[in-house]
């Protein structure tokens, strides 16, 4: 490998080489992502006097009016839950979704000025915004939960693991649906604009935030089942509360569905890299 | 090492596709600086780009194996919220040095003193600049990346900054893109030229000129 140009002179001043030492690509990789994720953090938080707060506010001012909303209707529980346990569990994880989506999308379709950074690819770029967002998003859930917890709302956690589980799987469907219309962006910028009306929409609508499958009419149920969300939803209420009724969630859908589209949205990253201008 | 492999890169879709980058191969010699010439359109920015990282080749690839700086000057990649301190962490953090030295080093070379622990956005265009060029020498690396402007503050600074690229051009390489004869002159000990999407090497500086002056006296004469 010395020697890819035959005609570099072999002078006197070129003298050895100065011994590198050999960092794996692995280890660079952690490098980077170890830096990235402090510095998003630091970046988004740690300049506000309030930081952290700010991201327990939308969540809960989001539950708080519908709850209230609720209250108001004369519907103190939802599905069989209390309320404001029913509303946690699905707020949470869809703001979880939705802020994957948007961030992995605008860091697949924009110019990353942090590329100018040899070691520093797309990727990790990609990787660090979904970590930081998982982090940030789970801990806002964790609070809610222990809070409700204090104020009076009891429950037992059925099944922590299918929890993870399920957000994990909210994850993976952000992440996805952000590649592929981050890189199909990169060619078409329209497509950004229109993907909040034409998808974000629906999928709140019909990702069981405001009513469990069980409570459908089957005609309005069997549409709603093609949502993923509304699976990873239904399977995170019904392992954090006992007794929920999960007959409708189907894990094996969901995980293909994410693992089709992640795999999808990374080969047209890979297609619309080069038309980048 | 730093070296290209068989890299194309290509701008544009359809049949208005051009090639500016044409399947060049070339091995970056160690501890010498190496100036790359081309007229404006001729590729240099897409060049610096892809030597850097910061954009893919269509096909072949990049090696790199020895520490590389990002394109000297540049500032586009610090965050304007964060200090000058926090930006040279991270930095650091990046390329796995000790950023305790890397933030001493830096504020020494920059001279930001109290500036050093406000945010970027407060910083003027020459103390940011300033700042970028101080943390690229405080890391050591391998291989200087440089795109044109390597002054920049006054007289006193200019002079500062090039006493330690002299220094740092006998220990390190430097790869310097340039359209300007002076900036190669002064800077390098051998050049290329780029030209439709080719790199052509000369162990002689002034047979570089010769060729990129014919190259550019074709070009206003046609």
């Amino acid at each position: 490998m010395a020697n890819v140009h035959s005609n570099t002179s072999t002078g006197a001043t070129v003298t050895a080489p100065k011994v590198v030492t050999p960092d794996t690509a692995f280890t660079v990789q952690c490098r980077v992502l170890h830096a990235l994720i402090l510095r998003e953090l630091k970046s988004r938080y740690g300049n506000r006097r309030l930081g952290f707060l700010w991201a327990l506010i939308e969540p809960l001012l989001f539950i708080s009016i519908f709850v209230a909303g609720f209250h108001l209707l004369g519907r103190g529980s939802q599905g069989g839950l209390p309320a404001p346990l029913f509303f946690v569990a699905g707020f949470s994880p869809f703001f979880l979704f939705r802020d994957v989506f948007s961030q992995v999308k605008s860091g697949a379709q924009g110019h990353q000025t942090l590329l100018m950074f040899p070691q520093v690819t797309r990727i990790d770029l990609l990787i660090a915004k979904v970590i930081v967002n998982s982090l940030v998003s789970i801990s806002v859930f964790l609070v809610l939960m222990v809070g409700l917890y204090c104020i009076g709302y009891h429950y037992n956690i059925d099944n922590p693991i299918g929890v993870l589980i399920g957000f994990a799987l909210m994850i993976s469907i952000g992440l996805g649906m952000g590649l592929v219309f981050g890189a199909i962006a990169i060619r078409y910028e329209f497509i950004s604009s229109i993907t909040n009306p034409i998808l974000g929409r629906p999928l709140f609508l019909t990702s069981g935030l405001f009513f469990s499958a069980s409570m459908l009419p089957p005609k309005a149920r069997e549409i709603c089942l093609y949502n993923p969300l509304l699976h990873c939803i239904e399977y995170i209420r019904s392992s954090l509360f006992v007794g929920f009724d999960s007959r409708y969630v189907d894990l094996q859908y969901v995980s293909i569905f994410a693992l089709v589209l992640v795999s999808f949205g990374l080969m047209l990253l890979g297609f619309f890299e080069r038309q980048r201008k | 090492m730093i070296a290209l492999e068989n890299v194309t890169k290509s701008y544009g879709i359809g049949d208005r596709t051009h090639r500016v980058l044409d399947n060049i191969s070339f091995s970056f010699p160690y501890r010498k600086s190496v100036g790359i010439l081309g007229a404006n359109g001729a590729g240099k920015s897409t060049l610096i780009r892809i030597i850097g990282g910061a954009d893919r080749p269509d096909t072949g690839r990049v090696v790199r194996t020895s520490r590389l700086s990002w394109p000297m000057g540049y500032s586009g990649g610090f965050q304007g919220n964060m200090t000058g301190r926090e930006n040279a962490r991270f930095v650091a953090r990046i390329y796995g040095s000790p950023y305790e030295e890397v933030e001493r080093k830096t504020n020494e070379f920059a001279e930001l003193g109290k500036y050093f622990d406000r945010p970027l956005s407060n910083y003027s265009a020459g103390m940011k600049s300033r700042f970028a060029m101080s943390l690229s020498y405080a890391l050591d690396f391998d291989y200087y990346l440089v795109d044109e402007a390597l002054e920049t503050g006054d007289a006193r600074l200019k002079e500062k900054f090039r006493q330690i690229f002299k220094q740092r051009r006998q220990t390190s390489s430097v790869i310097l893109v340039s359209h300007n004869e002076q900036t190669i002159r002064k800077n390098c000990d051998v050049a290329t030229v780029l030209h439709e999407g080719k790199l052509h090497y000369f162990d002689d500086l002034d047979d570089a000129f010769t060729m990129y002056r014919k190259l550019l006296f074709k070009k206003s004469a046609a």
